[in-house]
């Protein structure tokens, strides 16, 4: 690795670590602005207790004070605080908790979709116009236009209520399977058709031809040649792909009770429990933005044309 | 292709195995044998994740069915032979009676029965409730259900604050001492009714010092400890929460079902599928959308029981709904408001809202105290308001009356109002905002009532907030007309009364506040009662406030609820209070449980349940 790339990278990550700083600090201001509270409840508690609640969590102090004690404590101690609603948790053990599922979840479905979509797409390109291609496409179009709540719902109505061959529900056993399906269904689809037009872009060019004229062996033109060069595209998606996956599965955690970092997010919002909301977003959004650098840096790795600047 | 079709049948057939084997094991023996707890398991789903199953802490119904199977207190909720509810000693050998002190407050002594154990083996002493109480009810734990302490003697000291909030007695405690392991006595300001009540809520169970000293106990089943029929076996976060049943408890050998999952899902609609998979026996919370159907298709296993709250509309007092040009002023003004409010409450069809939009079985509602509360005598409060021998309530709600009761409404509106005979509408009256938080059947409500509005001219806006900035806003009175709702803590009508005293924390219809404050429009006389007090044009604060006070210093009972509907006269003559139906709770139970019973507060038990064999 040369200073060039070096530097490179750690420019990148000084960024990324600008990029969260400012996340951090425009949710912090924005979530303390938006009306209502953390102890605002249909039942309103004496003011000596609601006092003595804000004095607890040291919500009496200024936003700024707060704000400023809140990066001390992300800082030296990677702590998140103290939950204001699920009393007695931390921050830190809910969003572990829920990233332990959501990355479960969010990895076997990348993994599927990565590893089915680059199958299709390479057998859909190679069969180009053949009955195989069309049917890989006309399904791979469903896919993609078909919002997850639908496919959820429609594989929950057939799969556990009328054949009940799986549970509707996340956390028993085999309760995983759906949700794994309806969140790699999309990506799938995705990849299927990029390897697909990449793939057929990359047969095209001409050192593939000649290979051919070489005589070199169809699977050697198709795995040794053209599969690396027809992937960078794939390669780009693949990296935030995980990322939206693993912080965008809310709607499928609602539809199968999957108990993932999705649901704490959203939850934590309506809540207003303030820690939760900084955790979960900080979390999240380092979560994209690291996606993103790794996807960066691989670039390089897979296309040495690629230049850092 | 084929390897893939291979593998997928294959894992679907593991499956189908795996849940076959699981299945086996929810079978009870033959009623002949003697059942083994061990084998017994039911899967139900109340909730999401309870914010916290610390009894003190905890303030949702959801996280109280948890706790009163998991704990004892001196009093629990339980069903008799006949399955009438009642209030029997648990924790304590009896419910003993109150003794009269020379100062009006009234001290009780309790003993605890032998052989109490906590879950870790040592032995419930007195001193635990002792401690219990005092912390629930300390600003240093701040919890949310404090408040139900405040019939102890001493707790107003511990809440009583300065002009800027702060609190004056820092080393106040609750009149509560364990005068030995078995023996504990609390004295209370007054006689209240209700106090046994109170005893089998919740923040009155025991907890141990050592225990709650780690500030996370709560959270995990290895620093769990508690003295009910249950323990804590296993929490899952966010994703189950396994209740064992404890054998050494006292009364282990009524308990019917050794293991109790309660799965938590915040979604109706998982909760639907899993309870017509048959894996949940029974579910909570069913969408709003599927309510017909359900009734019809699963009527033997669609449940809808009283519940004591009212669904209501309030309005803003502060809000001017008088025409522009009306010259009406103080308490004039005050009593035209009343009464068009009352009148608007007319127009509006509560057996259409309950029979096609909200279709849950709730009852139309013509009272604030709702349905399920008893009076002095026994018998229902809101059936005794007294003003019409014909109907129960503040007003007719019998589907019959509906046209009678809009005319009238047309009629007294004329009053005050310009009406076009040819179409049947008012002319001049003022638009509103009905706001509500976000939710379709909140929403469904709010556009039958612009509906109705309309159908006399009133032009309403509808405004829907996100639930947390809806509290806010309607708590600051920055509404014109909005939805709302209450649901009582215990058995006593004082929980819809106390509510709307001037420095109310929950006095959303702003009484006595703002301009409000100002206005003498009210009058108090209770000398028929015996007691000194009339007021004539007086502020809320100089009438209902002190109404209020003198219902808490009150003890006779019967008088006391005649106290409570004189308050609740008061309320509804301002016609702020626009009642649409009283609340019951809806759940789904499979056919094949039997033993299950749930109280007015919502709290479901399950420990005398037992599932028969054939589902």
């Amino acid at each position: 690795m040369n200073t060039k790339t070096l530097w490179y990278i750690v420019k990148r990550i000084l960024l990324a670590i600008f990029t969260i700083w400012i996340v951090i600090t425009i949710t912090f201001f924005v979530m303390h602005a938006v009306p209502g509270g953390p102890f605002v409840g249909e039942k309103e508690p004496p003011k000596a207790i609601k006092q003595a609640m804000e004095a607890k969590y040291g919500l009496d102090k200024s936003p700024g004070e707060q704000y400023v004690e809140y990066l001390k404590g992300i800082v030296t101690e990677f702590d998140f605080g103290p939950s204001l609603k699920k009393k007695g948790r931390s921050v830190n053990d809910i969003i572990s908790d829920g990233m332990e599922t959501s990355l479960k979840l969010g990895l076997m479905a990348a993994g599927i979709a990565t590893l089915l979509g680059i199958v299709f797409g390479a057998v859909a390109a190679l069969r180009r116009n053949k009955f195989i291609d069309r049917f890989i496409m006309v399904f791979t179009t469903a896919f993609v236009s078909m919002p997850s709540f639908i496919m959820g719902t429609l594989l929950l109505l057939i799969f556990s209520q009328s054949l009940g061959w799986f549970p509707a529900n996340g956390t028993k056993a085999g309760g995983l399977v759906l949700p794994v399906i309806t969140l790699a269904l999309y990506p799938m689809a995705y990849i299927t058709r990029l390897t697909r037009s990449s793939m057929l872009d990359v047969l095209g060019q001409d050192y593939i031809r000649t290979a051919k004229a070489k005589g070199v062996s169809g699977p050697r033109i198709i795995f040794g040649h053209a599969m690396k060069n027809s992937l960078i595209p794939v390669l780009t998606y693949v990296g935030p792909m995980l990322a939206y996956i693993v912080t965008g599965s809310l709607v499928v955690e609602k539809i199968f009770n999957v108990p993932g970092i999705g649901r704490a997010f959203v939850n934590s919002i309506t809540s207003r429990d303030y820690p939760l909301i900084m955790g979960t977003t900080i979390i999240l959004a380092a979560l994209i933005v690291v996606m993103n650098l790794i996807t960066d840096i691989l670039y390089k790795v897979v296309d040495p044309r690629i230049q850092f600047e | 292709m084929k390897a893939k079709r291979l593998l997928a049948l294959l894992l679907a057939a593991a499956l189908v195995v795996s849940l076959v084997a699981c299945g086996g094991s929810d079978k009870k023996k033959g009623d002949s044998e003697e059942v083994n707890l061990d084998d017994t398991k039911i899967e139900v789903c109340i909730a999401s994740e309870p914010d916290t199953i610390d009894p003190a802490l905890n303030s949702a119904v959801d996280g109280a069915t948890m706790l009163v199977h998991l704990f004892s207190g001196l009093a629990k909720w339980s069903q008799n032979d006949d399955g009438k509810l009642e209030i029997v000693a648990d924790a304590a050998e009896e419910l003993t009676e109150g003794v009269k002190n020379d100062d009006g407050t009234v001290t009780y002594t309790y003993t605890l029965r032998d052989g109490l154990k906590w879950s870790d083996g040592k032995d419930v002493s007195a001193k635990d409730f002792e401690f219990a109480w005092k912390r629930a009810a300390s600003l240093e734990l701040a919890a949310d259900y404090g408040y139900m302490f405040e019939v102890v003697d001493g707790y107003d000291k511990i809440t009583e604050v300065d002009a800027d909030g702060k609190a004056v007695n820092p080393d106040a405690e609750l009149n509560v001492k364990a005068t030995d392991d078995k023996t504990l006595v609390v004295t209370l300001k007054n006689d209240v009714p209700y106090w046994n009540e109170l005893l089998a809520f919740p923040v009155y169970f025991p907890v141990r010092e050592d225990v709650v000293k780690n500030d996370k106990w709560a959270t995990d089943p290895s620093t769990y400890v508690c003295n009910g029929l249950y323990k804590l076996d296993s929490w899952d976060h966010d994703s189950l929460i396994t209740l064992k049943y404890n054998p050494d408890h006292p009364d282990a050998d009524k308990v019917k079902m050794g293991t109790i999952e309660f799965y938590l899902s915040d979604d109706a609609n998982n909760q639907l599928t899993n309870f017509k998979n048959g894996d949940w026996k029974l579910i909570d919370d069913v969408p709003t959308d599927e309510i017909a159907t359900l009734k019809e298709e699963y009527a033997d296993q669609f449940h809808n029981v009283g519940q004591i709250g009212t669904y209501y509309v309030c309005w803003n007092i502060n809000e001017n709904i008088l025409p522009e040009d009306s010259e009406l002023k103080g308490a004039e003004a005050e009593a035209a408001k009343s009464e068009i409010r009352s009148a608007l409450s007319l127009i509006l069809d509560r057996n259409y809202i309950v029979n096609d939009i909200a279709q849950g079985g709730e009852v139309p509602a013509s009272s604030f105290v709702a349905m399920g509360l008893t009076d002095a005598d026994g018998s229902e409060f809101y059936k005794n308001t007294g003003v019409s021998e014909d109907y129960v309530g503040y007003f007719d709600t019998s589907a019959e009356a509906f046209e009678a009761n809009f005319q009238k409404a047309v009629e007294i509106l004329k009053k005050y109002y310009k009406y076009d005979e040819s179409s049947k509408k008012f002319t001049n009256m003022p638009s509103l905002t009905y706001l509500y938080n976000t939710s379709e059947a909140h929403q469904a409500i709010g556009e039958y009532i612009q509906a109705a509005f309309d159908s006399v001219g009133i032009t309403m806006k509808l405004e829907n907030q996100e639930w947390n900035t809806f509290l806010q806003t309607r708590k600051s009175g920055d509404f014109s007309i909005a939805r709302n709702g209450w649901i009582a803590d215990y058995n006593d009508p004082i929980c819809f009364l106390d509510m709307w005293t001037s420095g109310s924390g929950n006095n959303d219809i702003q009484f006595g506040k703002g301009d409000n404050a100002k206005v003498k429009a009210y009058s108090l006389d209770l000398t028929d009662l015996g007691f000194d007090t009339k007021v004539e044009n007086g502020t809320w604060a100089e009438t209902y406030d002190v109404l209020i006070s003198t219902i808490k210093a009150c003890t006779d009972s019967e008088k006391r609820y005649k106290l409570m509907h004189r308050a609740e006269d008061m309320l509804m003559s301002t016609g702020c209070i626009c009642p649409i139906y009283y609340y019951t709770d809806l759940y789904m139970l499979d056919s094949s449980v039997s033993g299950f019973f749930s109280n007015p507060l919502g709290y479901k038990y399950f420990m005398y349940c037992s599932i028969s064999e054939g589902e």
